[in-house]
């Protein structure tokens, strides 16, 4: 390609040798595929586990409130890389995945793991999220529910929590974000994600950092407009509620 | 006009909340079938309080609240049962703001299963009738003022076909001049028979409209007499004093 040429005088610690793309491209976008996947996959599975803790915490039993609390202290408290770990060596080395492959680049045997130790990391983020959004809705609302003869439940599920979710979107949204930058951490457990992707391109062809500035620049090029993007459906929406 | 049927007794009601105030010491009272009654004191007083233990929206701390005969104190009843007869209307009106008016007003009948959603959509559209608002079936409540918002509610509130309608300072956080069309469902109301407690600034409607007025202050039941009787010719100094600023 007439690019090529470019970096041929560059050292192979340059920010922006990018002589390997021609033959490497394929890990990099492979890499955003299987991100993409792991960060919205797991944000999905942890929406429906959030919303119940979400609702245990608000408990009025203690001991379901405190066990949701425990949960989400516990998720909130320790390194996402340790949680991996334990999940991954601990609770998916009792349950074995067969190595099957998934679009032809996704080992399940890795992939689901990660998965799992995302969502249940997410699940207590969106659980706070979910808990904040549900406390935001005016409690006259749940009051204008039970005089109707609601019970709690029926108010929470016809009145309060429709309003709670379309406040916590935007806030979903922006979890998905944090998990496409922290999925990055799937690579130490060899999962194909975009932080792989550099690594193997950087050890396979010597260019030791440029690999790392690309992989930068998609990571920043996903986010940055994710996040923009959300924050214009937030001002919209709070605009929508003024009137 | 005290009948004989009492449908809400209260019997030695404290409310002492969490922080250790206390809302309501030991107040007893006692509502009869079709009777309007207010309650009027200053604020802070223990009269929302007071109304909201009637549907237990508030719990009491002591006492009884006897409705139909049945303590629906007691933790064993089923309370959801209880608060279908007792309608509630709010200051801040507490609308649904994510459904229409007419889902305001037919969510809870048709959810309890009490009636069908084209049994709900006919009452609801009488009812909407009955106010002057047919054509705002289809309105979301941002879009209508706070006047029609709070007749709304007051519908919303009889589309459960209550027997008691609890009203908490129905008038207070409304513009001046969207007063009366609220109090002008409520008088129309109260000549239907209803059976209504009203927590109330205005003065000029408990006069009017009220079989009873009670006068509360400091968490206590200090007077309850005839409007006449009251106004005119208070009894307790602190009554006296009340009134003599607010009239």
């Amino acid at each position: 390609m007439w690019w090529s040429d470019l970096f041929t005088d560059m050292s192979p610690a340059s920010f922006f040798n990018f002589s390997f793309l021609p033959k490497y491209a394929a890990f990099f976008n492979r890499g955003i595929e299987y991100t993409l996947l792991l960060a919205i996959v797991s944000v999905a599975l942890a929406v429906l586990p959030a919303l119940m803790l979400a609702l245990m915490r608000l408990s009025k039993n203690k001991l379901i409130k405190g066990l949701s609390g425990a949960y989400i202290a516990l998720f909130r408290s320790t390194p996402l890389l340790v949680q991996l770990s334990i999940i991954y060596f601990g609770l998916f080395g009792v349950i074995r995945i067969p190595r099957y492959s998934l679009f032809g680049f996704v080992d399940l045997s890795r992939f689901i793991p990660g998965v799992v130790a995302l969502a249940l990391n997410s699940s207590a983020y969106v659980a706070e999220i979910f808990r904040a959004g549900i406390l935001a809705v005016d409690a006259g609302q749940m009051e204008a529910a039970r005089s109707l003869g609601l019970s709690k439940w029926s108010g929470m599920k016809l009145v309060v929590l429709p309003q709670a979710i379309k406040n916590v979107l935007p806030a979903i949204a922006n979890e998905i974000v944090t998990m496409v930058k922290e999925s990055s951490i799937c690579s130490t457990l060899g999962m194909a994600e975009l932080m792989f992707g550099a690594k193997n391109v950087a050890s396979s062809t010597y260019i030791t950092l440029a690999p790392y500035t690309l992989a930068a620049l998609i990571y920043f090029c996903i986010n940055y407009p994710a996040t923009k993007a959300i924050e214009a459906i937030e001002r919209r929406m709070r605009r929508g509620d003024k009137q | 006009m005290a009948t004989s049927s009492e449908i809400i007794r209260v019997e030695h009601v404290g409310k002492v909340f969490d922080g250790g105030i206390t809302a309501l010491d030991d107040c007893s009272l006692s509502i009869s079938r079709g009777e309007v009654v207010a309650i009027i004191g200053p604020s802070g007083s223990g009269k929302s309080t007071m109304l909201r233990c009637l549907n237990l929206l508030e719990q009491p701390t002591s006492g009884k609240v006897i409705v139909d005969g049945v303590d629906i104190t007691d933790a064993k009843i089923n309370l959801d049962l209880h608060r279908r007869k007792m309608g509630m209307v709010f200051q801040h009106f507490n609308l649904f703001p994510n459904m229409t008016v007419k889902k305001n007003i037919t969510l809870a009948p048709v959810h309890l299963r009490l009636k069908s959603q084209k049994e709900a959509d006919a009452a609801a559209t009488k009812l909407l009738e009955r106010i002057g608002l047919a054509d705002k079936a289809n309105a979301y409540p941002a879009m209508l003022s706070g006047g029609q918002k709070q007749r709304i509610a007051i519908v919303r509130a009889l589309a459960m076909e209550p027997e008691v309608m609890l009203f908490d300072e129905p008038t207070s956080a409304l513009d001046p001049e969207m007063v009366g069309e609220v109090l002008d469902v409520m008088k129309e109301l109260a000549r239907s028979g209803m059976t209504m407690v009203v927590v109330t600034h205005e003065m000029g409607f408990a006069r009017e409209v009220a079989d009873r007025v009670i006068f509360m202050d400091s968490g206590k039941i200090l007077e309850v007499n005839t409007p006449d009787e009251l106004f005119d010719r208070p009894q307790n100094p602190r009554t006296k004093l009340f009134l003599s600023k607010v009239l």
